[in-house]
């Protein structure tokens, strides 16, 4: 009956992580020294010529109903629950209305799945191949060199590494485009062509600054055990190495690993931000990187609520797993 | 030795790293030729005819090369490309050719001459009584929407009509203001009631900067739809070009050259457009939009610092700025930037304060830090645009030498360019304009002295105190201050931000540089929440500023913490109020307007409420690998405004190069 | 020392370079390094500047001394806070489970949910730019605990069944004690890792507040030069000192990091004689 209580508890703390969340997303925002109608009206000011007072009480009186910024701060937020909870909408974006916030997550979030989903793995793949040779094969010169290379490319800002390969490969040797033009439409072979080969290059930044933690991370676990009393016992029963590092070191070293990554891959949303601006890629990271620049509550609630549950589900399904991978912890 | 090894390793590839970095980009330039020639000749191996005149090179959008012009696109990249209504706010990214290509207005202008000129309409409003409510124009014949259907004063009507019928509409509120009514007497004919007398109605719904909201909209399509709610995804207008594709995600728009250019507005007017396709590009960071130029892959930047132009101009020798030489950049932009005072606020509220901060300002070293001295300084509260010179700056030149503070000190100094030029020498700078007035056309008539001990003298009046080298407030607490600056837009303000902290810190006093993004920083001015900020409120272009200048009326000025519509400096001058006042009554024409103007001027260099520093210089070059016939200073038959509405009257200079 | 292998040695040395070079050095420059206009604007270089000057005016040899000055003093507060805040919180959620655990997991969770970047940009603005550098290192410190916090606690959960711990429970010692004796030996690689780790997320995450114009632009750090350096297009105009000299730091001071503390395990293990 463990299993019951156990799932019972950890869903009331999904919830309440979820609640909390969500709130602070919504009163944040509000704290803002600027709110959506007045950076519109002032971008409307701003580029034309100047406006009549009256012109511009009766603009703001359209602009704040037609957002839906009526009423207190509480109503607001009561409003906001419960269109959260019960339709699952997050209403109009502001910066680009009257389109609904949930259509431009629904269309940025296959690309940011896509590429941040993929690139996220492979890092962490390699990042703990190499961590487990560099921590188990110390002596080994390859998983040196490896190691040397990825501690070394690891602490370049993202910024300054993507901008990097940006200039190798898009300018001084042009083998990637410099910006993306995804051609074709659809399932046809032409578009998921051109979407790969335009992925290329921001993958590979993410894999780049992405592997070096998983091999340090790794490499310092896998260490560790490899000193264990029962790692000994296996060597003087006369295992082979490949046996104890797969079935003694992996299996110990993995599990915090597993954790990190699922968290990692819900995050991803906002590791994306800088990756999509820069590479010029149309996901969820160039979306809450408008909603900031604009003050567009609604899409940043969108993007950031979305954000909130895909880690809460993450940490909730690490829970799960524990027990598979490191069988002597129980359900409790 | 294992340990050596290792470290050997480590070591050569940090040096592998660097030295790749460093060693490739110097022959950056012949790699990435030598690429493209490989490219080109693998082209035409595969073409067994072989056509001499073009290498056969696609844009990436499938268009010929040779005949796309690719502009970048100032705003970057579009939320929505699949909405074109002009009239809801927000979604639609005006700039990515919208406005420039497709959409018109009634009236645009001539930033050379500065004048507006016909576009839609054929004439300009001529009123039909003594009320100066009421008026008529023409409308140009013989043009047509890029669907085929004819287009009369009847859309004008529509137009009219529908913003004044839909409340939801953001311009409703100002058009019904303006407007009562709008009527086609027949086809070509528009009469319009205006609530109040109207002396200026062709600036307030055609082009003076940039743009106007009052688009002429598709009768036979609109009429059909909600103006609150329609898309208008397969927009039409009256312009050169149509929309032939565009990227789901925003980032690219192609326009096609209609084939009936005759029937569009600029094929009645100027001629035939050059480009057959304009594709707009947004590629990203700054960084990848100049690699782009240098690339050939984009035919016309917007907008990029002084350092990128170095770059640029070493590395494409196809490119052009507006000056072949030093420095380069354009500085006709219609807004001047400086140092804006919120004057509600301590110690701001007092002149003597903010004359002692002008003179506290190094101009000179500012100018470089900035924009490395590519700019033109200007004294009074109007843009030191060439028209702008000719009709005040100069004329004013006399009044400002003699102007003096109350203790009689006279803090002009006409010998600012001639000193920056000096300056520039010392940096090695070359190509520099030798002659007098070039000189002085270049960097400007002259600025304020950089004079701390007069500033001191002012401050030492009003009960400041120097604490050694650091300034005290009247209440004897140390004198610091926050400067709003623009977070990565507008880089010149930034910068300017950045480089009056420097000079004025030196001076002792404790500045702090506040970055902000754009809904905040608009915000803060206009609710009053600055002390200082790197605003621009003064801009012009037309002789006839009054437009630019109603805004400073006293009645417009409302307590911190409220939205200012107007008047965000708060300062309240009366003989400004009442200049404006007399100057609402006047058609633009008259000789008293450039007087009063004249007048305010001089009230504002008194008062101070801003410190006009440089006029905006603005790097906007173009790669004339691919096309020709650009504007320059050489051919400036316009400026270089390739995000305002009147790029369409450009297109016609255009002519490809044949590569 | 005698005993000291050569990464550790390395690590040291590279290390102490580095303090000499953020602590010391700038006590030889008269004047504030990060004003404008001091010397002509981008010289190689020379004697009188051995990394010549930036486009600012700037000598960059004194600028990048404060700046790895004042990174230094951000990753350090931020890297230890962080790391003491998260490790202690996670050991005792870990180890005491029950409601403790829960409400410590909770608040982890739900500090680790939250994107921190738009909250970043929110303080920033709220702090109207007159966030000083111990500010920046707070607000990262909140930002920075619930990960080693998460991740101490899954490892605790592992090492509590461990029979060893059992043993000490079920004879009646107390919690901080078996804690701090039993269980924190196991951990202390981990954090040392993270703590390191820390150091370059804060140096990282400053600069990356940088870029977006919401850390102190006026004062000197790794990240802020890097900003301006970028803003005056340093890279493409191949300014490299300016441009390179930090990135560079950034990258040595990690790697004198990393090798101090695989240095010391391998000193460690040597001395406990495995």
């Amino acid at each position: 009956m463990g299993f019951y209580k156990f799932l019972l508890s950890r869903v009331l703390s999904f919830v309440l992580v979820v609640f909390i969340g969500i709130t602070t997303v919504f009163f944040v925002p509000r704290f803002m020294p600027s709110d959506p109608v007045e950076a519109m009206i002032g971008k409307m000011t701003a580029n034309q010529a100047f406006m009549e007072p009256e012109a511009i009480v009766t603009l703001r009186e359209t602009l704040n109903e037609s957002f839906g910024l009526e009423g207190s701060m509480w109503d607001q937020y009561w409003g906001f629950v419960k269109r959260v909870i019960i339709t699952q909408d997050f209403g109009p974006s502001l910066a680009s209305y009257p389109n609904p916030v949930n259509e431009l997550i629904v269309k940025a979030l296959p690309w940011t799945m896509g590429l941040l989903l993929i690139s996220t793995i492979i890092a962490w793949l390699i990042g703990n191949v190499v961590g487990l040779l560099a921590g188990f094969l110390k002596d080994k010169s390859y998983s040196k060199a490896m190691e040397a290379i990825s501690i070394m490319i690891y602490p370049i800002p993202y910024y300054i590494l993507a901008l990097i390969l940006i200039m190798l490969l898009t300018y001084i040797y042009p083998i990637f485009p410099l910006s993306a033009t995804f051609q074709g439409e659809g399932f046809s072979w032409e578009h998921i062509k051109s979407i790969v080969y335009n992925s290329i290059l921001p993958a590979l930044s993410m894999i780049l600054v992405g592997t070096g933690w998983w091999v340090i991370s790794m490499k310092t676990l896998s260490s560790g055990i490899a000193e264990e009393d029962y790692v000994h016992f296996a060597r003087l029963k006369g295992l082979s190495e490949r046996k104890i590092m797969t079935k003694y070191v992996l299996p110990n070293a993995a599990l915090p690993q597993v954790t990190m990554l699922a968290l990692q891959i819900g995050t991803i949303f906002n590791g994306a931000l800088i990756t999509e601006i820069l590479f010029g890629y149309p996901g969820i990271g160039t979306l809450i990187y408008t909603g900031i620049l604009q003050a567009d509550y609604n899409l940043i609630m969108g993007t950031i609520t979305l954000s909130i549950i895909a880690v809460a589900a993450a940490t909730f399904i690490v829970d799960f797993l524990y027990p598979f991978i490191d069988p002597r912890v129980r359900y409790k | 030795m294992r340990i050596m090894k290792r470290l050997t390793v480590l070591f050569v590839m940090m040096a592998l790293i660097i030295t790749a970095c460093s060693n490739d980009n110097n022959k950056s330039n012949s790699t990435s030729d030598a690429g493209k020639n490989n490219a080109a000749a693998e082209t035409d191996g595969n073409k067994d005819t072989g056509d001499s005149k073009s290498s056969g090179k696609m844009t990436d959008v499938g268009t010929p090369r040779s005949e796309t012009l690719i502009v970048d696109i100032l705003g970057g990249r579009s939320p929505d490309p699949d909405r074109y209504n002009p009239y809801v706010p927000g979604a639609v990214a005006m700039d990515a050719g919208v406005h420039q290509l497709m959409f018109s207005n009634l009236w645009e202008i001539d930033t050379q001459k500065g004048t507006q000129i016909p576009d839609l309409a054929a004439t300009f409003p001529e009123p039909l009584d003594g009320t100066n409510t009421k008026f008529k124009f023409k409308i140009q014949e013989g043009l047509s929407w890029s669907d085929g259907q004819p287009f009369t004063a009847h859309d004008v009507e529509f137009t009219a009509k529908m913003i004044a019928d839909t409340k939801e509409l953001g311009y409703n509120g100002y058009f019904t203001n303006l407007v009562k009514s709008m009527k086609a007497t027949d086809d070509y004919t528009i009469e319009v009631e205006t609530v109040n007398p109207e002396t200026r109605l062709a600036q307030k719904l055609g082009v003076v900067i940039w743009g106007n909201t009052f688009r002429v909209m598709p009768k036979h399509i609109w009429e059909k739809e909600d103006p609150a709610t329609f898309k208008f995804s397969n927009p039409i207008g009256v312009g050169p070009y149509k929309l032939k594709d565009r990227d789901p995600q925003g980032n690219w728009f192609l326009w096609e050259k209609r084939e009936d250019w005759q029937k569009s507005d600029i094929g009645k007017l100027v001629g035939e457009p050059g480009p057959k396709y304009i594709l707009f590009k947004f590629f990203g960071p700054e960084e990848k939009r100049i690699i782009a130029m240098i690339q050939h892959d984009m035919d016309i930047l917007q907008d990029i610092t002084p350092e990128s132009w170095d770059v640029l101009r070493q590395k494409n020798e196809y490119a052009k700025a507006w000056y072949n030489d030093f420095p380069y950049a354009t500085m006709d932009d219609p807004c001047e930037r400086g140092m804006s005072f919120n004057t509600a606020k301590e110690p701001y509220n007092n002149p003597d304060v903010r004359w002692a901060l002008a003179l506290m300002t190094d101009i000179k070293n500012v100018s470089m830090a900035t924009f490395g001295g590519m700019l033109r300084v200007s004294p009074i509260q109007l843009p030191p645009i060439k028209v702008l010179q000719d009709n005040y700056h100069k004329p004013m030149l006399g009044w400002l030498k003699d102007f003096a503070l109350e203790d009689g000190y006279k803090p002009f100094d006409d010998s600012y360019a001639a000193g920056i030029v000096d300056m520039l020498k010392q940096q090695g700078v070359e190509g520099l304009p030798t002659d007098q007035s070039a000189i002085s056309d270049t960097f400007g008539v002259g600025w304020w002295k950089f004079d701390p001990a007069e500033a001191a003298k002012l401050l030492e009046k009003n009960g400041f105190k120097k604490d050694g080298d650091k300034w005290l407030l009247p209440n004897g607490k140390p004198w610091t201050m926050t400067i709003n600056a623009p977070a990565n837009f507008e880089v010149q303000s930034m910068r300017l931000a950045f480089a009056v902290a420097d000079s004025w810190r030196k001076q002792g006093i404790e500045v702090n540089v506040q970055q902000m993004e754009g809904a905040s920083f608009w915000d803060s001015e206009s609710t009053g929440a600055f002390e200082i900020g790197s605003y621009w409120p003064a801009c012009g272009l037309l002789p006839d500023t009054t437009a630019n200048m109603t805004g400073w009326h006293k009645q417009y000025i409302v307590p911190i913490g409220e939205q200012a519509p107007g008047n965000r400096n708060r300062w309240a001058n009366d003989r400004v109020s009442t200049l404006l006042d007399e100057l609402d009554g006047l058609p633009s024409d008259d000789p008293k307007v450039i007087q009063n103007i004249t007048e305010i001027n001089k009230e504002f260099v008194k008062g101070m409420p801003f410190i006009p520093m440089f006029g905006t210089s603005k790097f906007v070059p173009v790669d004339t690998y691919y096309w020709d016939g650009f504007q320059t200073s050489e051919n400036a038959f316009e400026g270089p405004w390739w995000w305002w509405s009147q790029f369409k009257f450009y297109t016609p200079h255009l002519k490809p190069t044949g590569r | 020392m005698k005993h000291w292998n050569f990464r550790l040695k390395l690590g040291v040395l590279l290390l102490g370079i580095f303090i000499i070079l953020g602590f010391i050095v700038p006590f030889f420059y008269q004047g504030n390094p990060i004003e404008w206009g001091t010397y002509l604007k981008n010289l190689k270089p020379s004697k009188e500047h051995i990394f010549g000057t930036t486009n600012l005016g700037q000598d960059t040899f004194w600028l990048l001394a404060k700046s790895i000055q004042n990174s230094f003093i951000i990753g350090i507060i931020v890297a230890f806070f962080a790391t003491l805040i998260g490790v202690l919180l996670g050991l005792w959620a870990g180890f005491k489970g029950g409601f403790i655990d829960r409400l410590i997991t909770v608040l982890t969770d739900s500090f680790i949910v939250i994107p921190s970047l738009p909250i970043l940009i929110l303080l920033g603005s709220l702090m109207q730019g007159k966030a000083s550098l111990f500010m920046i290192a707070f607000v990262l410190i909140i930002f920075n605990w619930p990960w080693p916090a998460r991740q101490i606690r899954s490892m605790a959960l592992s090492l509590s069944e461990r029979d060893f711990i059992s043993t000490a429970i079920f004879s009646g010692q107390n919690t901080l004690k078996i804690i701090v004796k039993e269980i924190f030996p196991f951990v202390a690689g981990w954090s040392v890792a993270n703590f390191v780790n820390t150091i370059l997320v804060a140096i990282g995450s400053e600069s990356g507040l940088a870029v977006i114009g919401m850390s102190s632009n006026e004062k000197a750090t790794l990240g802020t030069m890097i900003y301006w350096a970028n803003q005056h297009q340093a890279m493409l105009s191949e300014r490299w000192w300016w441009i390179g000299s930090p990135v560079v730091a950034i990258a040595l001071i990690f790697i004198a990091l990393f090798l101090v503390m695989t240095g010391y395990q391998q000193y460690s293990a040597l001395r406990r004689g495995k």
